[in-house]
């Protein structure tokens, strides 16, 4: 998912991106998005977790919950992945309201070897310890389903069984910055359902197709009930992969998921407006404006530096008063 | 362990003669099918018959082959692999007289005039030669290192009369093509080495692949640097699927694998492997005890 010769592909003008182009609206009147501090990546996490979800009173009893994490690479060093102890943690914390089931499922861009991913990222071990099921999305039985949304030109898409049965889809990404969608966050993390036995490694078609096209259709298609963001340490620079670590020691959680981005762009010092995917996503999956959005827990604190980004996207950053109006 | 992997690839087997990628479904794909053919020992007449039967009925009319049940008909990036199974199987004919048809027109789009001038004049982010082009996973996409490596291995071993010329032009040009996308420090990943200036890290069951692609090339730094990098990379690698693949590079390389084999059977057990296209590749290093390395003698006696 991440490098491509797909830039090539964003073939679509800003103008004709802006004319809507979707079959299903999912943008409430109102989101609620809760940020919460935390400050290592520990056990704790799961007391922080459960505090921040009774915030927005979710009934899950009995449905099936699917939580999707950033899972892209193992680098040493490198924050790349949402971090397993979040992701266990939200499992323990869905398991507490009395789902019927919680998976885990990934379906990694780059890396073909799933399971050498999750044995060196640590992922392995804490799935196995609480008997948490892992799904392979991109061999998993597939399904063809048509786009609701038509961005990209693309009719259909074949999905993973286990993403379209899911009753509850958990959007996890890891904060980080991209060098060709300008950023990666619970809408582009949705890339990871698009299964790589059916478009390859990397799922090079969602770069030429366009790929603030592609996130629009995967995110009208497949929808995202719930965010929970990994923006402890985030990534700055040259993401996804080869970015430096920025510590944030925040968890972003939100029942929409523009509004989810909107707000961790807000946290990175960008203007979610300049951003194609989530400033198009606002007409019809969800909310950027903060006249939309009920702040829950802690207030927005922009950072006094922009996020660093590749020099195409030095456009995204604002700062000072610009950042409290965007 | 050979013979337990062996049994529970049997057991997994659809009644049409395929294989799922995972065992809770019955929805084939062309690569745990094409490599379980691989895989299977020489006893197991009746499900490679079987198999090489399913095979031929599941090619597209185009002489590809659909990467799993459903898939459209323009034609994956699997189809040098099937390709290179059958022909192992001597399951020569029409049929993959046709798929290398098929192989010698497919191409990835950065092969095409206008996207080489436009990766040549604005979109320089990638480190690439667009004049050095391999094979896509799909119509419409870039080369990109697996199917081409697949793709390589099929036409050097198709034993296509026909066509050599074209054959010839396009194994030269994936090779290079490879050449071109190798991680500065060997290797390769999916086929990026370099972004924004930025190195890349190879990744095991890529570099295995290409290496494998490659056996038959004159030694040179490419080649040397990669399996070095594999080497370096074995010491520290548990994942099967990946694992596996090393062995059977380094295997073919001449190099020493009996210690990794061993991890590798500590690694495995068959029924706990959900995945079949892993279980099949474990299952071609394990043979390599018997001097079964699928990837280094194409045609098995």
């Amino acid at each position: 998912m991440t490098a491509s010769l797909g830039l090539a592909a964003g073939a679509s003008t800003t103008a004709l991106l802006n004319r809507p182009k979707y079959h299903v609206t999912r943008r409430q009147p109102r989101s609620r998005v809760a940020i919460l501090r935390a400050e290592s990546y520990s056990h704790n996490l799961e007391s922080v977790l459960h505090s921040g979800l009774e915030l927005f009173h979710l009934d899950l009893r009995g449905k099936t919950v699917l939580l999707k994490p950033n899972l892209v690479d193992y680098i040493p060093g490198n924050h790349i992945n949402t971090h397993p102890l979040l992701v266990c943690a939200a499992v323990q914390c869905f398991r507490r309201l009395g789902v019927k089931n919680v998976l885990v499922g990934e379906g990694p861009g780059h890396q073909r070897d799933t399971e050498l991913v999750l044995l060196e990222s640590g992922f392995a071990d804490e799935l196995r310890q609480l008997k948490i099921p892992f799904v392979d999305l991109n061999r998993d039985e597939l399904v063809t389903t048509p786009l609701l949304a038509m961005y990209t030109g693309m009719k259909l898409l074949w999905l993973p069984r286990t993403v379209l049965e899911a009753d509850f889809v958990v959007s996890m990404p890891k904060v980080k910055t991209h060098h060709w969608s300008g950023v990666t966050l619970s809408m582009k993390n949705m890339f990871g359902v698009v299964p790589g036995a059916k478009y390859g490694w990397p799922k090079n078609i969602l770069h030429w197709k366009g790929i603030q096209e592609s996130i629009l259709d995967v995110c009208a298609t497949v929808p995202v009930h719930f965010v929970i963001a990994d923006a402890l340490v985030a990534m700055e620079g040259n993401g996804p992969l080869t970015g430096h670590p920025r510590p944030l020691n925040r968890i972003v959680l939100a029942d929409d998921p523009v509004a989810a981005d909107a707000t961790c762009a807000r946290l990175m010092g960008l203007d979610p407006a300049r951003i194609t995917h989530i400033r198009i996503g606002a007409q019809f999956l969800g909310n950027v404006s903060t006249e939309r959005i009920d702040q829950l827990a802690e207030e927005i604190c922009a950072p006094s530096n922009p996020f660093d980004v590749v020099p195409e996207f030095q456009h995204l950053g604002v700062t000072g008063s610009a950042q409290r109006d965007s | 362990m050979n013979h337990a992997c062996v049994q529970e690839l049997i057991d997994r087997q659809l009644p049409e003669g395929g294989w799922p990628f995972s065992s809770e479904t019955t929805q084939w794909a062309v690569e745990p099918t094409a490599l379980a053919l691989l895989a299977l020992p020489s006893e197991s007449v009746r499900e490679r018959d079987a198999t090489i039967r399913f095979l031929l009925r599941a090619q597209n009319a185009n002489g590809s082959w659909p990467a799993f049940s459903g898939d459209d008909e323009g034609g994956s990036g699997l189809t040098g692999l099937a390709l290179y199974a059958l022909n192992c199987r001597c399951a020569q004919g029409m049929a993959t007289e046709r798929a290398v048809q098929w192989l010698i027109e497919s191409r990835g789009w950065e092969s095409h005039w206008l996207w080489k001038w436009k990766f040549r004049t604005s979109d320089r982010h990638v480190r690439f030669d667009p004049e050095k082009f391999g094979w896509p996973w799909m119509r419409e996409t870039a080369s990109w290192v697996v199917p081409t490596a697949y793709s390589i291995l099929a036409l050097k071993h198709s034993g296509s009369i026909s066509q050599q010329d074209f054959v010839h032009f396009r194994i030269r040009r994936g090779v290079e093509m490879l050449y071109d996308r190798i991680c500065p420090e060997g290797g390769w990943n999916a086929g990026n080495g370099v972004v924004y200036e930025f190195p890349l890290a190879p990744h095991a069951d890529a570099t295995a692949l290409a290496l494998l692609s490659l056996l038959n090339e004159p030694p040179n730094y490419f080649i040397t640097a990669s399996l070095k990098w594999l080497e370096r990379r074995a010491e520290r690698c548990f994942a099967p699927w990946s694992l596996a693949w090393i062995i059977l590079a380094l295997d073919a390389f001449g190099g020493p694998t009996e210690l990794l084999a061993d991890r590798l059977s500590s690694l495995v057990v068959p029924a706990e492997i959900s995945d079949c296209a892993t279980l099949a590749v474990a299952l071609l290093a394990f043979r390599l005890a018997a001097g079964n390395n699928a990837f280094r003698v194409a045609h098995e006696t």
